[in-house]
C-alpha cells in the first residue's frame, strides 16, 4: 500500500510537469511578425490610415463589432451559441469601455492569439484563429484605423453563459487542442495572385470561419477547408473547387461578379451572412485583390461535404414556366404555390430569372436546389436589405406576414418548383429559425 | 442625364441612380396614372411594363432600364391588348375606388399579349400580385376573359359605347 502511494507520488509532479509543458508548448505564441503579400487596394506604400481602412474592411471588423442600427464598432452584437450567448466587443478607441488603452502589443496580441488586454482568453467567436496568420503590420495597420474612428462610450455587455463555458482560462485548453499561433507563410511555387488571394481568403476575410465544417470541438476541421457548414441556421455552401457540388463550375467572370456584387447570373446572390460579408466588405476590395482571391479559390481541394447539393438548371417547374405563368403542375391549388403568385411572382418570375433586379434571379441558385431550404427560410423571414455599389438592393422580410407553415409552404414549394426536390421544410423548423 | 424612353418618348431626367423608376414618373416627368401604394414592391399598384413585361417600379432603381421601352397606363391604350382590356373594364365597370386599377389594367394586358387566352388559373397565378382593397377580383377576372374573348360577359354596363 505504502509502496503504491509513493510511485503516485513521484509520477503525479512527473505527469503535471509534463502536462504544464505541453500546455505551453501547444499554447506558444509564434514570435514572427510575419510578412503579408502586398495587396493592391493597400500597398505598403499606401498612406498608413487609408490602408488600416482597406485592411479592417477586408477583414470585415464592422459586420460582429455593430448591432443592427447601433453605432460602428461599438460591439454589443449577440452570438447566440448552443452554450449560451457572448457579445461583441466595443473596438472605438474610448479608454474606459473601448480598446482605447491597448498599446500596440496588446493589439496584436487580441488580434493574433485571442488573448485580451487583461491578460484573459477570447473566445474563438473572435476569428483570431484566422487573424493569427495577419502579419504584425497589418494588425497595426488597422489599429491606427480603429484609432482615429470616434470615441464611443458604450460598456461592453456581459456574456450570458454558463458554467463551465464562461471558464476564460478553460480556452487555454481548447487553444491548446484546436489552435496554433502562426503566420501566414507564402508559398514560393505560387503565384503572387494565388499567395496574394490565400492572405486575403485566410488571414483576413476569414472565410473559412463559415464555409469550413466544424470539428466536435467547434474548431475548422482544416481537413475539409471550405467545404461547407451550417451556421445560425444559415447554409455557408461548399465553395470548394468541386464541380458538382462547390464553386468549380463556376467561371471567373461569375465568381468575381458575386464577390464584388452579392449576385452572379444563373448562379446566385448573396443574402443573410454572405450579404452582410458583401455589403461590410467584399464589395469594396480592388477588383485586382478579388480576382486573386478568386485564383486561390480555384486551388481550394475538391470536396463532396456534408448534405451536397445538386443544381439542377432544368427543374421541371422552371422548364415549363414563362415570365408570367406557372405553366401546368400538378401543385397547382398548393398553399405555397399561391403564396408565391401573390407576393414573389411579381419580381421573381416563374421561370426565375428576376425581373425586377437580375439580383431576384431564383434559377440555378444552390438555395433553391437544397431540400432543407435552409436559406430560402431564412431569406422569407429576414428578407435582404443592401447596398451594393450605390444600388439597393432590397426583398421585404416576410416574418411578420406569414405564420410558420405558410413560411413552410412557400419554402418547399420554392424548393419544388426551381429545384425540380422536394423540400423538407417543416413549421417547427421555421419557429426554430425565427428565434436564431 | 439619363434617357428613358417612356411611351415611345425620349426623357431626359437628371435623376440619381438609385431612385426607383416610380418616382421618376410621377415627380420629375408628371406621369401620375401610374399609382405608388405600398413601396416594397407586394401590392402591384405601381405596376408599368418594361419591354412589354410588367414591373413594379417602386422597386426598379432608373440605372437597371438602360434602353429598354418603359410604357405607362398613360399609353397602354394604344396596345391591341391595352385597348381591349381598357374597353372591357370600361364595359364591365370593373373599377370602384380606382386606385390600384391603374396595375390591375397593366398587369391584366401583359398577361394577354403574353397569353392570349388564358384560363381562371393563368389568370389567379398573372394576377395574384395586384392586390384590390375593394374586392373587385370577380370582375376583373371576368373582363380579362371578356378582354381575350371580345365577348360580352356578365353585366354590361356599357354597350356598343353608350350606357343602356
Amino acid at each position: 500500500m505504502k509502496k503504491r502511494w509513493k510511485r503516485v507520488l513521484i509520477a503525479l509532479p512527473v505527469v503535471l510537469v509534463i502536462g504544464a509543458g505541453a500546455y505551453a508548448w501547444l499554447n506558444r505564441t509564434d514570435p514572427a511578425d510575419g510578412k503579408a503579400p502586398s495587396l493592391t487596394g493597400a500597398p505598403p506604400s499606401s498612406d498608413p490610415i487609408a490602408r488600416g481602412e482597406y485592411l479592417t474592411r477586408a477583414a470585415d471588423c464592422i459586420a460582429c463589432h455593430v448591432t443592427p442600427g447601433g453605432k460602428p464598432f461599438a460591439g454589443g452584437l449577440a452570438f447566440k451559441l448552443p452554450f449560451g450567448t457572448i457579445y461583441s466587443s466595443n473596438i472605438t478607441p474610448d479608454p474606459d469601455t473601448g480598446i482605447g488603452r491597448y498599446t500596440d502589443e496588446e493589439f496584436v496580441r487580441a488580434v493574433r492569439e485571442g488573448i485580451r488586454r487583461d491578460g484573459k482568453h477570447l473566445y474563438p467567436a473572435f476569428p483570431y484563429t484566422s487573424y493569427t496568420e495577419l502579419s504584425r503590420a497589418d494588425v497595426l495597420a488597422i489599429k491606427a484605423y480603429l484609432f482615429t474612428l470616434p470615441k464611443v462610450r458604450q460598456p461592453n455587455r456581459e456574456n450570458d453563459i454558463g458554467f463551465p463555458f464562461n471558464q476564460r482560462w478553460a480556452m487555454g485548453f481548447w487553444n491548446a487542442a484546436f489552435f496554433r499561433s502562426h503566420r501566414f507563410e507564402p508559398d514560393a511555387n505560387r503565384s503572387e495572385a494565388w499567395n496574394r488571394g490565400a492572405y486575403l481568403a485566410g488571414a483576413l476575410a476569414h472565410c473559412g470561419e463559415c464555409h469550413t465544417p466544424r470539428n466536435i470541438g467547434f474548431a475548422m476541421s482544416k481537413g475539409s477547408l471550405l467545404a461547407g457548414e451550417t451556421v445560425n441556421g444559415w447554409r455557408a455552401w461548399n465553395i470548394t473547387s468541386d464541380a458538382t457540388h462547390g464553386i468549380g463550375a463556376w467561371p471567373d467572370a461569375a465568381l468575381e461578379q458575386y464577390l464584388s456584387t452579392g449576385h452572379a447570373d444563373g448562379r446566385g446572390s448573396a443574402g443573410g451572412p454572405m450579404g452582410e460579408a458583401v455589403d461590410h466588405s467584399l464589395q469594396y476590395l480592388d477588383s485586382s485583390d478579388v480576382s486573386a482571391l478568386v485564383t486561390w479559390l480555384r486551388t481550394v481541394p475538391a470536396k463532396e461535404g456534408k448534405d451536397p447539393v445538386v443544381v439542377d438548371a432544368g427543374a421541371r417547374g422552371l422548364s415549363a414556366s414563362n415570365e408570367l405563368l406557372p405553366g401546368a403542375d400538378p401543385s397547382a391549388g398548393d398553399m405555397g404555390r399561391q403564396l408565391f403568385a401573390g407576393a414573389c411572382a411579381s419580381c421573381h418570375q416563374w421561370n426565375g430569372p428576376g425581373r425586377q433586379t437580375p439580383q431576384a434571379g431564383l434559377a440555378g441558385t444552390r438555395a433553391v436546389n437544397d431540400p432543407s431550404g435552409a436559406n430560402v427560410v431564412g431569406i422569407i423571414l429576414q428578407g435582404v436589405s443592401m447596398r451594393v455599389r450605390d444600388q439597393d438592393v432590397y426583398m421585404p422580410a416576410f416574418a411578420q406576414t406569414f405564420n410558420d407553415a405558410e413560411v413552410a409552404a412557400l419554402a418547399n414549394y420554392v424548393v419544388h418548383h426551381f429545384g425540380g426536390k422536394a423540400g423538407t421544410v417543416t413549421p417547427a423548423e421555421v419557429a426554430k429559425r425565427r428565434a436564431q | 442625364m439619363t434617357v428613358l424612353r417612356i411611351n415611345g418618348e425620349d426623357h431626359d431626367v437628371d435623376v440619381p441612380p438609385d431612385m426607383p423608376l416610380l418616382w421618376v414618373l410621377r415627380d420629375v416627368i408628371g406621369l401620375t396614372g401610374t399609382k405608388f401604394g405600398c413601396g416594397i414592391a407586394q401590392c402591384g399598384a405601381c405596376t408599368v411594363h418594361l419591354a412589354g413585361k410588367p414591373v413594379r417600379s417602386c422597386q426598379l432603381p432608373v440605372s437597371v432600364i438602360g434602353g429598354n421601352e418603359i410604357t405607362t397606363i398613360e399609353a397602354i391604350g394604344g396596345t391591341p391588348e391595352g385597348k381591349r382590356v381598357q374597353d372591357a373594364w370600361l364595359a364591365l365597370d370593373v373599377v370602384q375606388c380606382g386606385y390600384c386599377q391603374s396595375g390591375q389594367i397593366m398587369s391584366a394586358a401583359a398577361l394577354l399579349a403574353q397569353t392570349p387566352q388564358p384560363t381562371d388559373a393563368d389568370i389567379d397565378a398573372a394576377m395574384s400580385g395586384n392586390i384590390c382593397r375593394c374586392g373587385t377580383y370577380v370582375r376583373i377576372r371576368e373582363g380579362i376573359h371578356q378582354a381575350a374573348s371580345g365577348r360580352p360577359l356578365g353585366l354590361q354596363v356599357i354597350v356598343d359605347g353608350e350606357r343602356p
